[in-house]
């Protein structure tokens, strides 16, 4: 009995260990590949290496149609190509798409592709594969894109090559958004679900890409091996075999994999701090690329006092932009000389736009002109008291608020800050719910149609409450121009009124910084955290630095 | 017939258990105020889009109505559809609960092969050097915050010495004995984390009870018919001190596997744990209570494992 | 006075003076009561950690003791002040835990009836991965000071129920009790009378305790971005080193809040162990001997 009584404690625990052990090194350790398997591998030598890219996140969709988060598309956008990708000047550039335009009444648009791409399973690429994917796009209101394809009414593939769209209204952003946003999946895979939505997309991958997935362990690691012939690439292939995106969801253990050589690069921009630190290091490269978007506050305008002009002006200058790029983001932005159309773009830019000046004696006349004073003598205007919002996740915007709380303080003026939860912020900014909005946008590339979303009165995303009949006539002026000069002056002219009546108040252009191990080179780095240093062609031109 | 009922009891108990915390997830998620519904839509959805999106989830149900389809879907092994991936949530977490069920096993096997003869050593040295090292080295351990002990880790073996790898559970394209090599660097930092952080409870608690055990007549009486301290210690006293210390394991399961959530994420472990800390950023709310359930579920199996292999060993168990 | 009170006076005293000779007893307390007075006195020992410096991410130096974060700000200003909201949040959570657990633990104990049903909640309660549960009812209340406090103190209560409970059971079968309940004083009455004064010392090692798990768990709750950002806790400071990616090169942002969490955790836990040696009159023999 007392031998059995002992034993029981030991053997309680062993047995429930043991159990657990086993089961979960048999589930985990992967069987040996079978022939069939292992057939290609042989062919893949050591030549090219392996590229293990650093991601913060688990692909969510491999649709890349329906899925549209920044983590899914660095492994999408290298097997299902765009039309178009952008150049340093964050122009619209040919990458599947040769050339493309539009005809004299602007409601023909045309695109010629090229004709030496081709799906990983063999299968031509096509301008069949084209018009397979707007009509999937269009009909089933896929993604962002259904969004920008307003004006699209159908499409033709008038040979192997070419695609025909015809436009309900004359819209010269038609073409590059979707030269851009869309990518083109292979109909002759798509096509097998019922609808393109429900279509998961979760196994045998066909690419058109550098790479295509092979081998996918969540939580761990994507595994994409390179094509047999890439056109787009400058050897007509890749020279990595192999490109690994490993998932770290703390970019603390990110940073510590990539000093230790385990990670190659890292494909989301590092934080400010981060980025300075990384660019002393002699083992690493670092990237700068600049955002294709903005960060800015905007007053809502159907709130008082916020719609008196001279109020806007108050607050707008009562920042010291400077000191916020300098701090909040470490030096990593470029002022933006408060206009939306940003050095970014320089094809769009106006060289006479100048920055609010930071002059809280300015602010102050300003505001006692907009009829505030100061009865009780406290320093601060009577009877103002602003909620500035944003989204306290952003670590950016979270660091600069307060910059701009305590700034506005030394004007004379109050604001309080929320600094919300994600989920609140969204519904708070859904609903108008706010004086200050702070934030930022990610990508405006395509001023022509974009800044009809930010300033039409019916645009979903018109925080401020923009609604001004000049402002109007300018964005119709700037949708129809079919070329980049017919589109400037309008344009100029919009970002002027925008500036004068602060219907948008953008701070800076944030820079993004990416770090690689020296040990590689070749890496093409493009504009946005969305083309980051992970885009087609940097990954199809990378090699083993010498 | 005593093991049975026994046995059936125990059942019961874990299913009440399952019960409890699938309900209390289920009323949590409905009845406070952020909205999942909030959720699944995005702001420029219309109001139809939204309206139909609400009803595929069966978002638009009375909520008995929900909760009593819930429960049946559960029964069937059915945990929902995530918000963000297109996937079952079970076919999501099904993939992440082999780690995690590594990692917790692998890091109470460690704590008790090293923390039984620690409480033994420092129970045997009462009041000396040894004993006050294991008791401060134990609160100490248990009260060390697990990111900062996981960072300090990795820098110190990972980075500088080079000894294990930075995060990831397993290398790609190993097999047979190799692949147990990689699994187990893998394993050596998140497990030596959670040791670090659960071992003092076990030291402490078995100290305590063989210092009372020793105390004890029965102890007494050994002494006195001649047995060396050797066999008092570990043959009398260790036997009735052990006893007390495995309901401990029972109370720490929930902890331990708790706090795979911080240790996971920081190491890049791809468990369940993570899954929750990936589901908290994107607002997935089944993924979120679907890994709870099922971490709830393996404290409540291996409980009830250990309740009955017990049960089934000794015979006194039963009686209570 | 009842014969219960002058019984109880005296293994009091004797108590105090068995802990009283524990040194470590005496250094934790001492611990104990200092972070306190820093939380106090945060205001005179540091300014409010705002705004930005030049200085960024500085190592530790006469000027910045701690050294600095990301936006330059004191590290040290911001444990100081930290300790307040940690140690309410502590505070905080550990009273409506106590409050919680004292309920059901007594109530388990006295009213028989109820005692399975209680005692199995416990049971369920405790056996349940709590953080896990924690993190979806902060993901779902949002972040702040107040849900932080609520939700700790929720799925802390049945650690103070168990030991509560286990107090309480001796005392309600004491004959004095039966002889109140007989003569037909109230449930109440003999509640307040008899049986809080029993289990009143293990409250008092349940609320240090319970308070440096709270501190713990908003620690982790923070780290994971579900503290409340807009006041500086010992969690927030870990959470903008992790956010800021600074724990891996400067480590100074990570090491002096977790040491101060590490100081507070073990001096409670010190703290407890010695009020428990103390009051163990088999273990003050020993410790005489």
């Amino acid at each position: 009995m007392t031998r059995m009584r002992r034993r029981a404690a030991s053997h309680r625990i062993a047995v429930v260990l043991s159990a657990a052990v086993v089961a979960g090194l048999a589930a985990c350790v992967p069987a040996e590949p079978g022939d069939e398997d292992g057939a290609d591998d042989s062919g893949s030598g050591e030549a090219g290496g392996e590229l293990a890219i650093g991601t913060t996140a688990d692909v969510v969709n491999y649709n890349p149609l329906v899925g549209n988060s920044r983590t899914d598309t660095w492994i999408t956008n290298l097997m299902y190509p765009s039309m178009m990708t952008l150049n340093d000047d964050a122009e619209k550039v040919p990458a599947l798409a040769t050339e493309w335009g539009y005809s004299e009444d602007g409601l023909t648009a045309w695109i010629e592709i090229r004709d030496d791409l081709q799906w990983s399973d063999g299968e031509a690429l096509t301008a069949d594969d084209v018009v397979f994917t707007i009509e999937a796009v269009a009909s089933e209101q896929l993604g962002t894109v259904a969004g920008m394809i307003g004006s699209y009414e159908s499409a033709q593939a008038v040979s192997d090559t070419r695609v025909e769209f015809t436009l309900n209204r004359v819209d010269g952003a038609f073409l590059n958004s979707v030269g851009f946003w869309m990518p083109i999946v292979p109909e002759h895979v798509f096509s097998q679900a019922q609808s393109v939505a429900d279509f998961a997309n979760d196994s045998d991958w066909v690419s058109a890409g550098p790479f295509v997935l092979t081998q996918v362990e969540r939580g761990q690691r994507y595994v994409m091996e390179k094509v047999d012939s890439y056109p787009l690439g400058e050897d007509g292939a890749p020279n990595v075999d192999t490109v690994v995106f490993r998932v770290y969801p703390d970019v603390n253990t990110e940073v510590l994999a990539l000093r230790s050589g385990e990670l190659d690069l890292i494909a989301n921009a590092l934080p400010p701090s981060v980025a300075d630190d990384v660019s002393t290091d002699d083992e690493l490269e670092t990237y700068v690329v600049p955002s294709l978007g903005w960060a800015h506050m905007q007053y809502n305008m159907r709130r008082q006092p916020l719609d008196q002009v001279e109020v806007r002006r108050a607050l707008a200058h009562a920042v010291d932009y400077e000191a916020v790029r300098q701090v909040a983001l470490g030096g990593h932005a470029v002022s933006a000389n408060s206009s939306i159309l940003t050095p970014t773009f320089p094809k769009w830019m106006d060289e006479s736009a100048e920055e609010y000046e930071y002059d809280p004696q300015l602010s102050r006349q300003l505001m006692t002109k907009a009829g505030f004073d100061d009865a009780d003598g406290d320093g601060m205007f009577d009877g103002v008291d602003l909620e500035m919002i944003y989204d306290s996740g952003d670590p950016n915007i979270s660091s600069w608020a307060e910059l701009v709380r305590d700034q506005a303080a030394e004007a004379g003026i109050t604001i309080s800050l929320s600094g919300l939860e994600r989920n609140t912020y969204l519904a708070r900014t859904d609903e108008r719910d706010f004086d200050i909005y702070a934030g930022s946008w990610a990508v405006i590339d395509e001023p022509q149609s974009n800044f009809n979303l930010l300033f039409a009165p019916d645009g979903f995303i018109n925080y401020a409450g923009v609604n001004d009949p000049e402002v109007n006539r300018l964005l119709d002026d700037a949708a129809s121009a079919l070329t980049v000069e017919d589109a400037r002056g309008p344009l100029h002219d919009l970002a002027a009124i925008v500036t004068d009546q602060v219907y948008d108040n953008v701070m800076y252009v944030e820079e993004f910084t990416f770090a690689a191990s020296a040990e590689w080179t070749g890496f093409v780095p493009k504009p946005s955290e969305l083309l980051s240093v992970v885009n087609p062609q940097s990954l199809a031109s990378v090699r083993a630095a010498d | 017939m005593a093991l049975l009922r026994f046995a059936g009891v125990r059942v019961l108990r874990g299913v009440l258990t399952l019960w409890f915390a699938v309900s209390v997830t289920f009323f949590l998620v409905r009845l406070l105020p952020g909205d999942p519904a909030l959720a699944i839509a995005s702001p420029t959805m219309t109001e139809e889009q939204r309206a139909h999106l609400l009803a595929e989830f069966g978002l638009d149900q009375p909520l008995l109505v929900q909760y009593v389809t819930y429960l049946g879907e559960l029964v069937q092994g059915n945990l929902g559809i995530s918000f963000r991936q297109s996937q079952p949530v079970l076919d999501i977490l099904l993939e992440r609960l082999p780690w995690t069920l590594i990692l917790t096993s692998s890091a109470l096997v460690v704590t008790l092969a090293i923390g039984l003869p620690l409480g033994v050593l420092a129970a045997t040295h009462r009041g000396g050097a040894i004993d006050r090292a294991v008791q401060i080295g134990g609160v100490v351990g248990q009260s060390l915050f697990v990111p900062t002990v996981g960072i300090a880790l990795l820098y110190a073996f990972g980075l500088g010495l080079g000894w294990f790898p930075i995060g990831g559970a397993i290398d790609s394209d190993v097999y047979g004995l190799e692949a147990y090599v990689s699994m187990l660097r893998h394993l050596v930092l998140p497990c030596l984390s959670l040791v670090v952080l659960q071992i003092g409870a076990y030291v402490l608690t078995l100290r305590t009870n063989l210092i009372d055990a020793l105390g004890e007549d029965f102890c007494n009486v050994a002494r006195a018919k001649g047995a060396p301290e050797r066999t008092v210690v570990w043959k009398h006293a260790l036997r009735n001190a052990l006893l007390p210390t495995t309901t401990l394991v029972g109370l720490q399961l929930g902890f331990l596997v708790g706090g795979a959530v911080l240790t996971e994420t920081i190491f890049a472990y791809p468990g369940v744990g993570r899954a929750i800390y990936e589901s908290v950023g994107q607002l997935d709310f089944p993924v979120m209570q679907g890994a709870f359930v099922l971490l709830a579920a393996t404290v409540v199996v291996a409980n009830l494992i250990t309740d009955l292999a017990y049960g089934v060993l000794d015979p006194r168990v039963r009686a209570t | 006075m009842s014969g219960a009170d002058v019984a109880g006076v005296a293994p009091r005293v004797r108590t105090w003076r068995a802990f009283r000779a524990n040194p470590l007893g005496m250094v934790s307390v001492g611990m104990l009561l200092l972070l306190v007075m820093v939380a106090l006195a945060a205001p005179l020992i540091a300014d409010y950690p705002r705004g930005y410096g030049d200085d960024v991410l500085a190592a530790p130096s006469s000027a910045h003791w701690f050294g600095t974060d990301n936006l330059g700000r004191d590290i040290f200003a911001q444990v100081v002040w930290g300790t307040r909201t940690s140690l309410a949040v502590g505070l905080g959570a550990s009273a409506l835990a106590i409050v919680l657990g004292v309920a059901v633990g007594v109530g388990a104990a006295y009213f028989k009836r109820l005692d399975t049903a209680l005692g199995m909640l416990v049971d369920v309660m405790l056996s349940l991965p709590v953080l896990p549960l924690m993190i979806l009812v902060a993901a779902l209340a949002g972040p702040s000071v107040s849900t932080l406090v609520v939700v700790i103190a929720v799925f802390s209560w049945p650690e103070v129920a168990r030991v509560v409970r286990s107090q309480a059971m001796p005392v309600v079968t004491l004959s004095f009790v039966d002889a109140a309940h007989v003569m037909g004083a109230p449930n109440r009455w003999v509640l307040v009378r008899h049986i809080l004064p029993a289990v009143s010392p293990v409250i008092t090692v349940s609320v240090v305790l319970t308070a440096s798990r709270a501190v713990l768990s908003e620690a982790g709750l923070s780290f994971l971005g579900l503290g409340d950002p807009s006041s500086w806790s010992w969690g927030t400071v870990l959470y903008n080193a992790q956010r800021s990616g600074a724990l891996s090169s400067s480590w100074w942002t990570a090491l002096f809040p977790s040491l101060a969490i590490l100081v507070l955790v073990v001096a409670a836990t010190l703290c407890s162990l010695a009020y428990n040696d103390a009051r163990n009159p088999r273990n003050r023999q020993d410790a005489i001997r």
